[in-house]
């Protein structure tokens, strides 16, 4: 990284900043796999999440601002309160070129406030302000009253109430609607009574080399946009796929129950471009424009849902109103909450109803029937408010399921709620969800797509049919390694970018000479020292599942009659991996192999 | 011997394969688009063919050879190199993956395709089943 990275403890309200050493810089690139390494230290068993001493590090990439193809993204990591394990949830928008251009190329959060504030950094200058106008605020009032008090084109991230009173799946949000979604980190930043941090500049944003970079990233903005995917994804957002995803049966329906929903052709990407659809909206210098803009009978325009939010207000809960499904969307950007951990958890909450497991006593008379969205609303107010049964959808899915019956009803792996990829339509799905460092996580390797046939011949992911198991495992691990790359950078996962293609532009960026291999080396690495920290964090080879209802086959629809064969998987993934197959960690020998020999458990 | 790809002995088969064939017809039931299959040179073939199916309600209503693909407005144009075609034709490629690593470029209504890909893969699985008959 050619820029510091700014240190606030807000207990001491000391400022100061520090740099990256160079060879760090160079082995885990940046942003999430960076972070690993920052924080290695940092992280232990005992911290708790939402004390004054967890970190919390917002850290750009190394590409963040460039203009390259969709890199305007930054990372925020810690420890998670919703798994007690390793935290990221990278953003789009506009705050982390934005941090680039006011100075810094990451912020290092420790402490409490005494009382709520705001950070505001400009243009290399720092400031902590009294945030008690803003606290009790959604995310959206608070980028209007920072604004307000600062500039008009002043970028803020911000947690809502959800932050505030430490739900541990509250989000980060900025800009129009992009948010750092998973994980809960919100909370710990309301725990540390942080309300926002907003950031201004007009800097340049750094690189070995502008000059050598220059037409590589235009070239590849020019591939990008003729991409058949950003197509679509221009189209229709990012729910473009939804009608494929319903049809294959990798689009899960009632709480993962059933493959079937007449409904779900009403709420897809093409359906939104059919009806309610006025625009797009893109993140820093994107040429995908995957953001919707809607305008429901109000007239007025607003966020329109994507994938995860359409499936889970959706198809999830058997609703096929898709003003309904934005409504949704939009009450969980308001308080602060990740809609796909908001949205299973209201689909646990309904089968549990549906099962007699949550009764009228339990809701004060409001039926929790399947299709019902003002049912789902009741449920979004009254965990964001911890009102009623609130107190216990609050805690999440897995907690849910433990007070109402059986933790293993919950959709969850770790902790973290699965999001809407199911792993009975795309097998590959299975050791995703059941080894990613974060939990039921679909961003550190969205390999359905792999499954549906998005091979990378350059980096040795080949197709195989999406219900092939064991036979994949290694192929599962090297996108894996290859998505560690791109959250290094950030990349987003909706750019289509070849991997020979990110090799230049990052040596060209950053004046490096690598091959194809010690990208994925990097890529690797990362992975491994994240593997590391959770067992630190107290990960064991049991925590490497699925929950009970995705090993259980559907009757009916695109995936129906299929299980991944879990186990088998495993074990082939841990001999592809190089882990021991018994713990399920990395051997002394692959972690000597990655210059990983320090972190040795 | 199938006919061969992309001649107008293949298209015309091809033609009477999609009216012939009830898996098609009943998957394509509601589809109502042309589109035009773009088949581009490259070192196997040295020359461009652009193929219009006129395709409504499960059936292939007209099919020609076109000069240039500006001669209609199609609802979608696939365009590839002549070997791409060669191996989804063959079985070697599939279809949706061609897609997906831009072995195949679409473009038009892509709202209308991505409402209708299972009926895009069926009418890749007639042109494939033409291929191996004999």
């Amino acid at each position: 990284m050619l820029q510091p990275i700014l240190k606030i403890d807000l207990t001491t309200r000391a400022i100061s900043q520090f740099t990256v050493p160079p060879e760090w810089a160079r082995d885990y690139l940046g942003a999430a796999s960076l972070a690993a390494r920052l924080l290695f230290d940092e992280l232990s068993a005992e911290l708790d999440p939402l004390s004054p001493e967890a970190p919390l590090l917002f850290l750009n990439g190394p590409l963040t601002g460039t203009a390259g193809p969709a890199v305007g993204r930054f990372v925020v990591c810690g420890k998670s309160p919703a798994t007690g394990l390793w935290a990221e949830s990278n953003c789009g928008g506009f705050w982390g070129p934005e941090l680039r251009k006011a100075g810094f190329d990451g912020v290092w959060i420790t402490g409490r406030a005494e009382a709520p504030l705001w950070v505001w950094i400009n243009n290399g200058q720092v400031e902590l302000r009294d945030a008690s106008h803003l606290w009790g605020r959604g995310p959206y009032e608070v980028q209007s009253l920072v604004a307000a008090e600062t500039a008009k084109n002043v970028r803020v991230a911000a947690i809502g109430i959800a932050g505030e009173s430490l739900i541990p799946f509250s989000l980060i949000l900025c800009d129009h609607g992009r948010v750092a979604g998973r994980t809960g980190l919100g909370a710990v930043m309301g725990a540390k009574n942080l309300k926002a941090i907003a950031v201004k500049g007009a800097g340049e944003v750094p690189l070995i080399d502008w000059a050598a970079y220059q037409p590589v990233r235009a070239q590849a903005n020019r591939d990008l946009r003729e991409n058949n995917v950003t197509q679509v994804l221009k189209s229709l957002g990012s729910g473009s796929a939804a009608d494929y995803f319903d049809y294959i049966g990798t689009m899960p329906k009632q709480y993962y129950q059933s493959g079937v929903f007449a409904g779900a052709e009403k709420v897809t990407g093409a359906a939104m471009a059919e009806t309610i659809l006025t625009g797009v909206s893109a993140c820093h210098a994107c040429v995908i424009a995957c953001g919707r803009v809607v305008a429901l009978a109000d007239g007025q325009k607003r966020k329109g849902p994507e994938y995860e939010t359409i499936a889970g207000f959706g198809p999830n809960l058997l609703i096929d109103d898709l003003s309904a499904v934005t409504r949704l969307g939009e009450l969980c950007d308001g308080y602060g909450l990740d809609s796909i951990s908001a949205s299973n958890i209201t689909g646990l909450a309904f089968k549990l109803f549906a099962d007699g497991r949550i009764t009228t006593a339990d809701t004060g008379g409001v039926r929790l029937a399947w299709g019902d969205a003002a049912a789902a609303e009741f449920c979004v107010h009254a965990m964001a408010t911890r009102a009623g049964l609130g107190a216990w959808l609050a805690l999440g899915a897995r907690k849910l399921a433990a007070h109402f019956g059986d933790e293993e009803d919950a959709v969850q792996v770790n902790g973290l709620e699965l999001a809407y990829h199911d792993p009975r339509g795309a097998s590959g799905m299975a050791l995703v969800y059941a080894t990613s460092p974060r939990g039921g996580c679909h961003n550190q390797s969205d390999y359905f797509i792999v499954d549906l046939g998005q091979c990378e011949e350059d980096i040795g992911v080949h197709y195989y049919d999406r219900h092939v198991g064991v036979g994949k495992a290694r192929n599962v691990a090297l996108h894996q390694d290859w998505r560690t790359v791109g959250n290094a950078l950030v990349l987003c996962q909706f750019a289509n970018v070849p991997p020979m293609q990110v090799l230049v532009l990052i040596n060209t960026a950053l004046g490096l000479d690598w091959a194809m291999d010690d990208l994925m080396r990097c890529g690797e690495r990362a992975w491994n020292l994240k593997r590391v920290i959770n067992h630190r964090l107290g990960l064991t080879r049991a925590n490497d599942k699925l929950p009970k209802a995705l090993l259980e086959p559907y009757t009916d629809g695109g995936a129906a009659g299929y299980v991944p064969p879990l186990e088998e998987m495993l074990s082939a993934y841990y001999h592809a991996r190089g882990w021991d197959e018994t713990t399920g960690q990395p051997t002394p020998e692959k972690l000597r192999a990655l210059g990983l020999d320090w972190a040795n458990l | 011997m199938p006919p061969a790809f992309p001649s107008p002995a293949w298209l015309s088969s091809f033609h009477n394969k999609l009216n012939a064939d009830p898996q098609y017809a009943s998957i394509a039931k509601k589809w109502e688009g042309d589109l035009i299959f773009s088949i581009e040179p490259d070192g196997q073939f040295p020359e461009t063919v652009h193929f219009y199916f006129d395709l409504w309600h499960g059936k292939c209503r007209a099919s020609r050879t076109l000069t240039s693909p500006d001669e209609v407005n199609a609802l979608f144009t696939i365009s590839a190199p002549f070997a791409n075609w060669k191996r989804i034709l063959d079985g070697d490629l599939n279809p949706m993956q061609a897609l997906l690593t831009q072995k195949l470029k679409v473009r038009g209504n892509m709202g209308y395709l991505m409402r209708n890909v299972p009926v895009v893969l069926d009418f890749a699985r007639c042109a494939q089943e033409l291929s191996k008959t004999d």
